[in-house]
């Protein structure tokens, strides 16, 4: 973190997008944060396994069709997500040039919180942009987002979209 | 070495690690109880003992605590050393007419998929009548239904997916905004579901429910049958599945013509039939006019291992390929589930609890069936169909044979809404792969699937109430 003459600078901000969770405003506001703030906008693109694991459980386990058509489906699965990681970083990417912000893109998978911690500490982020899905209030009440659990856990502030 | 942290808080680390011994703990306790509960008047002992297994394989399968073919073995082997059958029969169990039939059907299907031909049959239908988007929208919803008819809906399902999700990126629609995306990976998820109910070949549940029946009381079902029985239900809940879709999710696009070029490229790829392909159609299409109209003389068993040794006969699968395409744990699963509902029949647990347990509420055969299908389709939105039926069905034949009612007409009224799941990722596969694809949401199919369930339990017992005196089902 730089502080110059008394005034917070910053270093760096990330946007973590994800497979489920992409936003075009959050997009524009990290571009705009970063260039105000003259820092390096590091996009994280989180490819979630989740669902895809649960399809393939889902077929191993009542399923009637055998490894190979399950292990098929859930890679073109996987290589769908992976396009559209690909995509979403490009239109960052796209925009950080627009907007002259140097851009640094890293793509993964796993567990959102733990990812994007990751990603945090090895950049040293200053602040990350993070979007959360709209839920229900029931939904609300009896689970919390990963989201959440990103602000509470992160060590640097934490700014959500909720789309 | 790559340290993993478990960052959440303790309590919750602490139930989590704690959840599952502690579980299992409870069930065995529970089991102890029940086995040990002074016996109720009117159950024998091994009756006592059946229902004690039956709630714990029941627990099992709700939860999913265990894969279901697990607790299936273990309901094999706890039938015996309860003495509710001696293992002689129980182990004959697993050799069921049901259980072959299940493994000749996946087999013949495994070849299918194998050789290519549905992937042939369903671009060529999509080729020929996907140039609109209606046109593309029905084509890909009646193929999914109709293949289903001869073979696993899961199995259409995840051949389908990729040529789907293709179209849906050819003609740039938006992952979870788009209301034709939305509409195409529902058609492919209603039309397994649905055409997955017309006959014996879309999902084993009907044969396990067959199995179940010819076990517990001598009454067979036939292929033909079934298909006669259950066909108008199926062609009304299409209709109804393809009015809902349009209507649930108008379309938003106009221009077809980059699917066409889709199609087109797909179709030079694949080339033209090759020895195989029209090989396996021709013994797939064999073996199914045999099951229609000599299954009852024949036995659809012995049909479908004709079938698969006419297939290695011919060299058109090797058994390696074989063995990539069928999920052999699900049979255990089917084995299991059999076993089980014999033992509840033949020790009486299933007749007591009919009489005692469920026999007040049920004032005419219409309304047991009304409450079964009830039953039976809000289950199977939570839960493996089979599992469904495995609880259901021994109760059913019970209450059959309490109010007279044929018990056919309680395994059409568990066996077919036991695949009518329309509701969650979690019902049923085909319904996990179209999520999966990110253009359906969970809320989506949650919403338009509940109204669906709603008018299929309807339509069933409007059919069953209608439809099924004039084809001899006197109910």
């Amino acid at each position: 973190m730089l502080v110059s003459k008394g005034i917070f600078q910053m270093n760096c901000v990330l946007l973590i997008l994800s497979t489920s969770r992409t936003s075009q405003n959050a997009i524009e506001y990290a571009v705009g944060l970063a260039k105000k703030e003259k820092a390096k906008l590091v996009v994280l693109y989180i490819i979630e396994t989740e669902l895809t694991n649960e399809v393939f459980d889902k077929f191993t386990d009542i399923g009637f069709i055998g490894d190979k058509p399950s292990s098929e489906l859930a890679e073109a699965i996987m290589k769908e997500y992976r396009q559209r990681g690909y995509e979403e970083m490009g239109k960052v990417q796209i925009r950080a040039m627009e907007e002259n912000v140097d851009f640094d893109a890293v793509t993964t998978q796993g567990d959102f919180v733990e990812k994007a911690i990751e990603v945090i500490e090895r950049y040293k982020i200053d602040t990350a942009v993070a979007i959360k899905r709209k839920r229900s209030a029931f939904l609300k009440y009896f689970s919390k987002s990963v989201v959440d659990e990103l602000v509470e856990q992160a060590p640097c502030k934490v700014e959500v979209f909720e789309e | 070495m790559n340290v993993e942290i478990d960052r959440r808080p303790i309590w919750i680390i602490v139930i989590s690690k704690g959840l599952r011994p502690l579980f299992f703990l409870g069930l065995g306790l529970l089991f102890l109880y029940l086995i040990n509960l002074p016996t109720p008047e009117g159950l024998t002992i091994q009756g006592q003992r059946a229902i004690s297994l039956f709630v714990v394989c029941m627990i099992l399968w709700v939860t999913g605590m265990l894969p279901l073919a697990i607790t299936s073995l273990f309901a094999i082997v706890t039938v015996p050393l309860l003495g509710i059958l001696d293992r002689k029969e129980t182990y004959a169990l697993f050799g069921n007419e049901a259980v072959f039939f299940i493994l000749g059907a996946f087999i013949i299907a495994g070849a299918v998929m194998h050789s290519g031909l549905s992937s042939r049959i369903a671009l060529a239908i999509m080729n020929r009548f996907g140039s609109t988007q209606t046109g593309l929208l029905a084509s890909i919803y009646l193929l999914a239904a109709s293949l289903s008819f001869f073979m696993s809906e899961h199995a259409v399902a995840a051949m389908l997916f990729p040529i789907v999700l293709e179209i849906a990126k050819g003609l740039n629609l938006r992952p979870g905004k788009s209301s034709y995306g939305k509409a195409l990976f529902l058609s492919l998820a209603w039309g397994c579901v649905i055409g997955g109910v017309a006959t014996f070949l879309g999902g084993a549940r009907v044969p396990l429910a067959v199995g179940m029946l010819k076990e517990a009381t001598g009454v067979n079902i036939d292929f033909f049958e079934y298909m006669v029985v259950v066909f108008p239900t199926v062609l009304i809940l299409l209709l109804i599945g393809y009015l809902g879709v349009t209507k649930f999710f108008p379309s938003e696009i106009e221009d077809m013509h980059l699917a066409k070029m889709l199609f087109d490229r797909k179709m030079k790829e694949i080339g033209k039939i090759a020895y195989m392909e029209y090989s396996v159609g021709i013994v797939m299409a064999i073996t199914i006019f045999f099951w229609m109209f000599f299954g009852a003389w024949l036995g659809i068993a012995n049909i479908a291992i004709v079938s698969v040794v006419g297939l290695f006969v011919l060299k058109l699968v090797r058994w390696k390929d074989i063995e990539e395409y069928v999920n052999w744990g699900i049979i255990l699963m089917y084995g299991g589930a059999i076993t089980l509902g014999t033992a509840m029949e033949r020790s009486g647990a299933a007749a007591w609890i009919a009489n005692t347990v469920i026999s007040d509420w049920a004032s005419s055969p219409y309304a047991i069936i009304a409450v079964f299908s009830l039953l039976t389709i809000l289950l199977t939105e939570g839960m493996s169909n089979a599992a469904v039926i495995a609880i259901l069905l021994p109760v059913g034949i019970g209450m059959a044979g309490k109010f007279n009612i044929e018990p056919k007409i309680i395994t059409y009224a568990i066996a077919v809404p036991a695949g009518l799941a329309f509701c969650f990722p979690m019902s049923t596969p085909a319904n996990a792969i179209a999520v999966s694809s990110g253009y359906v949401t969970t809320r989506d199919m949650a919403k338009a699937g509940a109204v669906m369930m709603l008018l299929a339990w309807i339509v069933f017992n409007l059919v069953a109430r209608f439809y099924w005196p004039m084809v001899g089902i006197k109910v």
